[in-house]
């Protein structure tokens, strides 16, 4: 059974003017790290959106592990965690009562959160800092506590929108392995990204969307025999995206 | 491009942004969203008309009063020193916030701006928030005095020139203040405290000006120096005016028309306007850019915990409402705009009401009739039923007439996609947000009812009644702020003032909180013109307002469960 399910999902902006996400239907499987890639615009952080609740689709159907977005909101929530483009986070907190209240509205246990939290903040290098207000922390830094606090509930499904950008080169690999380590366990794993080097590298299925519309999904293997000419994800992306 | 064209660019989007005219238009015309509130606005305004024709009504009656004893100008000082004092006390926050904590300086210090022309920019955004603030204050005691001394084409071309001048010297004095404030002191690493302590530091000094001025009004208790007074036309006006000059320039160049005192006046109005600001221009050149170095880090000390410091901070799971009200509790304390407006104001308000009461009872009389005290006194004397009413009606002012309530989904601001993917049910937040802003209504009503046994001797039972009430009609007030900030919350801004005092939720909910406590008002009256027992209509009142605190409750936690999803961050 798939963990996420979208089915003719559209939204659109300006009273229909802008068809921002247009008929799109895709699944990700158990276990699957699955790459959403598009040109700007092309409905990727809007997909995301109506995939974690924050959008409401104009029409179709999102299911997260077996829960429907719309019907049974909560539920779906609490088997997923987002991490947005922009850390936007409350500043005026530290880091550790920002976890805390992650923590407490996700119901995760104290030894659970111990660990998490302690695993997290040294791999990131937050340790020193956790008891500072967010608002002293770099751009980079606030990009950390987001995706230490969407770690913290050890969610079966976890959606980023452009983790990588902002990480240091040593954060964005540990975060790749992460990915990988999280996957491994069975969890599931669906972002957005512009790197093609890390879509191909890391992810089990990639889709690509344009203008609104999946114009191919499937593994690297499947992607490259769509065209027999490009042997890179790069060559496959800009051939599909070109108009 | 030329200074001049450079200036007027970067002013314009800087007034295009504070304004938010662009979204506005785009959300009016391109979206065709928020056309609601078109009408809305158009309401409320009609609404603030009979308010306003009382203002007039009261000023016309004060311009009679005086107008025999050739005082009649003192009305125009005091309108226009209220103004510019009102000028003087949001300034502080306008300035340090636009000058020093806005974000888009961060965009504008790389452009190939001068420092003056950014600071200029930033100033005119300014002044017209302070046009716009002042309004209510200034223009119905410039008018009505204007039509009541039948003031010609000189007055009312006068009057504009004034008010367009108006905000320049507090605001000049202000920026001189905060910008010296920022070069010298190391402060920028302590921005919270520095709102923080300048914002008491001006109402205090405000205060204090006001005592002074209340004890300058009335004349001394000696038969000669009311002669004095009387015999001397504007007497009045310039010991009014004497704490701040400008007021008196203002008065004499407005009422003075184009006759040769009033072109004096206003010449002299312009001309030291003109020097502040020019003054500051020269100013900001040498100090602005200065004071902003390093001021947008924040640092913090790095500190590693130990394993056991570690599990005592690692909270044990507290449940999700609480986690929420913890969330709501230390964001509204921590950030000084919501501080001040929130928790401060409750208790401000109750202190400032002590001190007039008090200060107007040490004065003697003879001050015009304004003598809080004892009028209160005189009414809390005459019907038990009055007291009881009249300290309900302050408690529940002082608790529920702030920003806090109507501002609680917008200080969010975009923040709110946290609240949004949280597995926590809409109507289960609402609740513990909820609670956080009745708990500082029921502050504000704590402190009132001190102040109240202070200065009015009110009896225990009289105390506890007033509060009684003054508690359920801060559910229905705090649950009404609360649906019309969630029916439209501001949550797209980079300033907290934005959230809170430029928030039209805040107006709105107020015009609201008016209309209900004139409701109820005439409820009462209705309830006492039947002739019914004290008890009978304070017990009739109390459930009353008990049904619609209920009610309204109910209606919130329904309106948070179907708005939620709606909201699109």
């Amino acid at each position: 059974m798939p963990v996420i399910e979208l089915t003719n999902v559209s939204k659109s902006y300006n009273r229909g003017k802008v068809k921002a996400v247009d008929g799109l239907t895709l699944t990700v499987k158990p276990g699957e790290i699955f790459g959403f890639l598009g040109p700007n615009g092309a409905g990727k952080t809007t997909t995301i959106k109506m995939l974690v609740g924050l959008l409401r689709p104009d029409a179709g159907r999102i299911v997260v592990e077996g829960f429907d977005v719309a019907k049974d909101p909560l539920k779906a929530k609490q088997v997923t965690t987002y991490v947005p483009d922009y850390p936007a986070v409350y500043e005026r907190l530290t880091g550790l009562e920002y976890l805390n209240f992650i923590g407490d509205v996700y119901g995760v246990p104290k030894a659970e959160r111990l660990e998490r939290i302690g695993k997290w903040l040294e791999i990131f290098e937050l340790a020193p800092v956790v008891t500072n207000p967010i608002q002293s922390y770099s751009h980079g830094m606030k990009q950390k506590i987001v995706l230490t606090a969407a770690l913290l509930p050890g969610p079966r499904v976890m959606v980023l929108d452009e983790p990588l950008v902002g990480l240091d080169p040593r954060a964005a690999h540990q975060l790749k392995e992460m990915f990988r380590e999280h996957c491994d366990q069975g969890k599931t794993l669906f972002f957005s990204t512009h790197i093609m080097e890390v879509a191909e590298k890391l992810c089990d299925r990639i889709g690509i969307i344009h203008k609104g519309r999946l114009v191919a999904c499937g593994t690297m293997e499947e992607l490259r025999a769509l065209d027999k000419t490009e042997q890179s994800l790069e060559g496959i992306f800009l051939e599909l995206t070109e108009k | 491009m030329s200074m001049i064209s450079r200036l007027a660019t970067v002013i314009r989007a800087g007034l295009r942004s504070n304004f938010g005219l662009a979204t506005l238009k785009h959300r009016l015309f391109k979206e065709k969203k928020d056309r609601w509130l078109v009408p809305l606005i158009g309401l409320a305004a009609l609404g603030v008309l009979p308010t306003l024709y009382g203002i007039v009504l009261l000023i016309k009656a004060a311009y009679l009063l005086l107008q025999p004893m050739g005082q009649e100008r003192a009305l125009l000082t005091l309108g226009l020193l209220a103004g510019q004092l009102l000028i003087l006390l949001f300034g502080i926050y306008y300035i340090i916030s636009a000058f020093y904590f806005s974000r888009d300086l961060e965009m504008l210090i790389p452009l190939p701006l001068r420092p003056s022309e950014v600071m200029i920019s930033k100033f005119a955004v300014i002044m017209i928030n302070e046009y716009l603030t002042v309004a209510a204050i200034v223009l119905p005691v410039v008018i009505t005095f204007g039509v009541m001394a039948r003031g010609g084409v000189g007055f009312w071309v006068n009057t504009a020139l004034v008010y367009a001048a108006l905000p320049i010297i507090p605001l000049a004095v202000v920026s001189v203040l905060v910008v010296a404030m920022m070069r010298f002191i190391n402060v920028s690493r302590k921005k919270d405290i520095l709102i923080l302590v300048g914002s008491i530091v001006l109402i205090t000094a405000s205060l204090f000006l006001q005592v002074g001025l209340g004890r300058s009004r009335g004349p001394q208790a000696n038969p000669e120096a009311i002669a004095a007074f009387f015999t001397s036309p504007d007497s009045l006006l310039n010991q009014v005016g004497s704490k701040f000059p400008p007021s008196v320039w203002a008065t004499k160049a407005v009422a003075g028309g184009f006759s040769g005192e009033g072109l004096a006046n206003l010449a002299l109005l312009l001309g030291v306007s003109l020097a502040f600001f020019a003054g500051i221009v020269v100013m900001s050149e040498k100090l602005f850019y200065r004071g902003l170095v390093g001021l947008g880090e924040t640092t913090g000390k790095k500190r590693r915990l130990t394993r056991d410091e570690m599990s005592r901070r690692v909270s044990s799971g507290r449940r999700a409402g609480a986690a929420v009200f913890g969330r709501e509790w230390k964001i509204m304390n921590r950030t000084p705009i919501f501080l001040l407006n929130g928790v401060l104001v409750v208790v401000i308000v109750p202190v400032i009401a002590v001190l007039m009461g008090t200060m107007g009872s040490g004065r003697g009389g003879g001050g015009g009739g304004s003598d809080l005290t004892a009028i209160l006194k005189t009414l809390t004397s005459s019907n038990q039923l009055y007291v009881i009413l009249g300290a309900a009606l302050f408690m529940t002012i002082c608790g529920s007439l702030n920003g806090t309530s109507s501002s609680t989904f917008s200080r969010e601001g975009a923040q709110f996609w946290i609240s949004r993917v949280i597995p926590v049910a809409p109507r289960e937040q609402t609740a513990a947000k909820f609670l956080h802003s009745y708990m500082i209504a029921t502050l504000g009503v704590v402190t009132a009812s001190a102040v109240a046994a202070i200065i009015l001797h009110l009896k225990a039972v009289h105390l506890a009644a007033a509060a009684g009430l003054a508690l359920v009609a801060g559910v229905l007030l705090t649950a009404v702020g609360m649906i019309i900030d969630l029916a439209r919350p501001l949550l797209d801004w980079t300033n907290p003032q934005k959230a809170i005092k430029q928030n039209l939720n805040v107006l709105l909910a107020m015009l609201a909180d008016v209309g209900i406590l004139t409701a109820a008002f005439f409820g009462v009256r209705a309830l006492i013109r039947a002739k019914l027992a004290a008890n009978v209509v304070l017990g009739a009142l109390f459930v009353g307002l008990a049904a619609l605190a209920v009610l309204s409750y109910r209606i919130l936690l329904k309106f948070a469960d179907k708005r939620y999803p709606e909201i699109e961050t």
